[in-house]
């Protein structure tokens, strides 16, 4: 993408005022993004993005620069004027260049570019007529297609030089039921790191009519109680809860300025013994995963809550200085316009041993979240919230009927104590996560769970 | 390359491909950030970004196709993927390329003094305010987010038809979440200033708004989950217009997502809520003088006394309605199609001052904060179940913080619960304001 001699240069020129690590991202991506509403195509659009990245760094200061001019001339005032901003004493030179491989640990097939728009379509038709044809209620289906090929190459004043290409696909389908004035939406949005083979292999009708049902059962809904109650979350997209609630709080962009509810406590309980909270981004062709991290480090899986016990954290290279310790290959970013930092990549609750049917049968009276939707977290304070997109009473060990606008808010270390029981039938669900170096693809993930008590905001009243 | 020559090219290759109207969307942006903690850069950025969209009419239908990088070889990237986008389009009302208003505004949007502002002048006042912030107060014990960002954009529209336009804005904000801790709680608040006038800021002050916010709310107590009349301040009451914007968009309400179809010249909101978008706002974060399809910007009145009397209009939703356009065109970015978007939309602010609205409620809940608002909001039923911190309000007085809440309704029945309209009107950060407003009731549900 660039010559490795400018590429020395630019490492060169941005260690000019005494700079101690320097290092340049360069991303040429190409995106396909098409839209389906009501059986027709109303957007198709195609694009390529294409920028530098420079990143220096002196003891605990970092300096980032980006700029989509690609000339010599272009690159060199970028780092020059990136540098302005170091004053050192003593000019390192950087570290030969050393070409480095490592394991394709996701192979992709089928390169998104090569395939043609209308057998993507073929493929977008099938899912928005499946969802179509659920119930006579469906007033609208949408279908949006997304494919991305990001091709990276990271290099450092350490000597590191990599290439990398990363392939990824997605569909969301939503679905519109209308009844008596009433509107509700039902989503589904699976994703993988894969080429056009994903779609091939896709459950399109699970996915399709699954996001169907979701609207109509909603039309029932009665609105959601308020009060605390136990709540049991079920698999895949439940994880995003966790995610919020503890595994922004276990990045070290928190943990490295003592501002995370998380800092200091390796070693600590900060779960009950049933919990194993871990990021692994190494699961295969999963959408969170990853071949190498935004700074050239390999894929890992790192566990963080073994047994209940805090394990570890998600640590870049920058929080790595300041921590004292070890990347942990988490270093993630959107694009060359953001500075890379700590980031999830598929992170999960390992399975325990109760099916779904024992966590229903042993809960009184409570609320079963089916599909959650998105949330929130402060993590200077751990404090959350939720939507839930498919709520249900639980009723004497039983699913009753279901419920609307419920949301759960809570702290998510006090919520961490509280989960009492964890199902067997681990799952992942594709999401975007948006954070300080931007919106990544990241992959939630869990089992059933069940929590003793949340706070359930709804419409209803006490 | 430089971005005329490419032009050129491109628009002579078009034609020869078979392209009849053309066009070209280029945005050239600058940006300067950096984000400090106790006392250090933790983050400086520096940035010059940009790239070009560029659409066409070939075989009848409109296609799309951008790239960040202009060289040679973008040009048949540029068009095969247009021709191939363009073939795929089922819709049946083509998009056009405008040829040009009769008259457009002068803007006054880019301030050049504000862009000869040193980087160190820049970084000097956002240290100032985090090291005011935590000498204010023993319990103030972090920062995060401290951060000053200056961006100076400019957009430029050219098409085979004759029509050349450019807009020119720049800003400047800085935000910072404190933290306090009194032993028994953590809080934190978040604030922000937004401005293109460098001179008129005031680190200690900004520093002092800021450190009380933050201690305001330690102290916190639990009040009985229920309804009550519900005072949204103003940044709390815009972030809550923000998340349901999209129903006054002719595109939501043609596709049967938005509730205000079939709204026109009804009474939908509380006589006191007049909601207007005004693209030549001064100091407007969405701000131009054209819309991205070209059309002439101007004010416009949404909601007045409470009845819509207009949706959000481009060339192509207008069609559809058998009206004229808006100059409501909006793409996100040159990454984007055209859609239909405000520009800077708000509750238009009335007489009453922050302690009238307080005077007025007996019982009630003062909102100073929402999150959740991209999840915990149904943009089609217009329901909504959010995070929310604040204050308990008795006998006309603010009393005391309340533990996390979550408040729950729905947007359209709480346009007609509103009761009062404060004159506090305020962007916060975002091209959507709204001054603070009381609500008859929302259901509130205490942690």
């Amino acid at each position: 993408m660039l010559s490795r001699s400018l590429i020395e240069d630019v490492l060169t020129a941005a260690l000019s005022t005494g700079g101690d690590f320097s290092e340049i991202f360069v991303e040429d991506r190409f995106n396909n993004n098409i839209t389906l509403k009501s059986g027709n195509i109303e957007t198709a659009l195609s694009g390529r993005d294409f920028g530098i990245g420079i990143r220096i760094f002196k003891g605990m200061e970092s300096v980032y620069a980006y700029t989509t001019d690609f000339s010599k001339d272009g690159l060199l005032k970028t780092a020059r004027n990136a540098a302005q901003a170091i004053k050192g004493t003593g000019i390192i030179r950087p570290a030969p260049l050393v070409h480095e491989s490592f394991p394709t640990l996701h192979p992709i097939q089928i390169m998104p570019q090569e395939v043609e728009k209308a057998r993507k379509i073929a493929v977008m038709k099938k899912a928005s007529e499946t969802a179509k044809g659920y119930h006579s209620s469906i007033s609208q289906v949408t279908v949006r297609l997304m494919d991305e090929e990001q091709n990276v190459l990271i290099a450092n004043s350490e000597g590191k030089f990599v290439e990398d290409k990363r392939v990824r696909s997605r569909m969301a389908i939503q679905a519109v039921a209308v009844r008596d004035h009433k509107m509700e939406t039902g989503f589904y949005g699976p994703g993988a790191h894969q080429g056009y083979e994903f779609f091939e292999t896709l459950n399109l009708d699970h996915y399709a009519n699954e996001a169907a049902r979701m609207a109509v059962t909603m039309l029932d809904a009665s609105p959601c109680p308020s009060g605390k109650f136990p709540v049991i979350i079920d698999n895949e997209f439940g994880g995003v809860i966790f995610h919020e609630a503890c595994g922004h709080g276990l990045e070290a962009t928190s943990v490295a300025k003592n501002t995370s509810v998380f800092a200091n406590r390796l070693g600590e309980r900060v779960a009950p013994e049933i919990v194993t909270y871990i990021d692994d981004g190494t699961l295969l062709n999963e959408w969170g995963s990853i071949n190498i991290d935004d700074e050239g480090e390999k894929a890992r899986k790192n566990v963080l809550i073994e047994n209940g016990i805090l394990k570890g954290y998600l640590i870049d290279k920058f929080n790595s200085r300041k921590m004292g310790m070890e990347s942990t290959g988490s270093g993630r970013r959107e694009s060359f316009r953001f500075a890379p930092t700590s980031r999830m990549t598929n992170t999960f609750i390992a399975p325990g041993k109760s099916t779904p049917e024992e966590i229903i049968a042993n809960t009184e009276h409570g609320i079963y979240a089916k599909y959650m939707g998105g949330g929130q977290v402060e993590p200077a304070t751990g404090d959350y919230n939720f939507a839930i997109m498919e709520a249900y009473e639980v009723k004497n060990g039983k699913i009753g009927k279901p419920l609307k606008g419920a949301t759960l808010i809570g702290n998510g270390p006090k919520t961490l104590q509280l989960v009492d029981m964890v199902g067997n039938n681990l799952g992942h669900g594709a999401g975007m996560c948006g954070a300080l170096s931007g919106s990544i693809p990241v992959n939630v993930g869990q089992p059933m769970i069940r929590v003793s008590e949340i706070t359930v905001g709804g419409t209803k009243g006490e | 390359m430089n971005i005329q020559e490419f032009q050129t090219r491109l628009f002579s290759e078009a034609q020869t491909n078979g392209f009849s109207d053309i066009e070209i969307y280029f945005e050239k942006k600058e940006v300067f950030g950096c984000q400090v903690h106790n006392g250090d850069i933790e983050q400086y950025e520096l940035a010059e970004d940009g790239g070009v969209s560029f659409r066409g009419i070939v075989n009848g239908k409109m296609g799309y196709a951008y790239t960040e990088k202009i060289d040679e070889a973008s040009i048949p990237f540029l068009l095969k993927n247009a021709t191939e986008n363009a073939s795929v389009i089922d819709d049946e009302y083509i998009e056009e390329i405008f040829a040009g208003s009769d008259r457009y505004e002068q803007g006054n949007f880019f301030s050049t003094e504000l862009n000869e502002v040193s980087i160190q002048g820049k970084i000097q006042f956002i240290k100032d305010v985090e090291r005011e912030v935590l000498a204010y107060d023993p319990r103030i014990v972090a920062t995060d987010y401290c951060m000053l960002r200056s961006e100076s954009i400019t957009k430029t529209l050219a098409n085979n038809k004759g029509l050349t336009l450019t807009d020119q804005i720049n800003y400047m904000y800085a935000h910072l979440l404190a933290i306090a801790n009194n032993g028994e709680e953590t809080k934190s608040a978040f604030e922000f200033i937004m401005t293109r006038d460098f001179n008129s800021l005031n680190a200690k002050e900004f520093a002092k708004k800021i450190a009380e916010a933050s201690l305001s709310q330690l102290g916190s107590k639990n009040i009985p989950s229920k309804e009550y009349p519900v005072l949204l301040r103003n940044d709390a009451a815009a972030s809550l217009l923000a998340a349901f914007t999209a129903n006054f968009s002719a595109e939501n309400t043609q596709a049967g997502l938005s509730a205000l179809n079939d709204k026109l010249g009804q009474q939908i909101a509380n006589p006191k809520i007049t909601i207007v978008d005004d693209p030549l706002l001064e100091e407007g974060l969405a701000s131009r003088t054209f819309d991205s399809e070209g059309v002439a910007s101007k004010k416009l009145t949404l909601v007045e006394s409470g009845v819509l009397q207009s949706l959000l209009h481009n060339q192509k939703t207008a069609k559809k309605d058998q009206t004229i356009t808006t100059g409501h065109a909006k793409k996100d970015s040159y990454k984007s199609s055209v859609k239909v978007g405000p520009s800077n939309l708000y509750i238009q602010p009335a007489a009453a001052s922050f302690d009238d609205l307080v005077a007025a409620v007996d019982e009630g809940v003062f909102i100073t904060n929402l999150s959740g608002l991209h999840s915990g909001t149904n943009q089609v039923s217009g329901d909504f179940s959010v995070a929310a911190n604040g204050f308990f309000i008795k006998d006309g007085k603010v009393q005391y913080p309340v533990n996390l809440m979550t408040i729950a309704g729905n947007f359209y029945q709480l346009l007609k619960d509103v009761q009062e309209v404060g004159s506090d009107l305020i962007f916060p950060l975002s091209p959507i304001g709204s001054p603070s407003i009381l609500v008859k009731s929302l259901s509130v549900t205490v942690e």
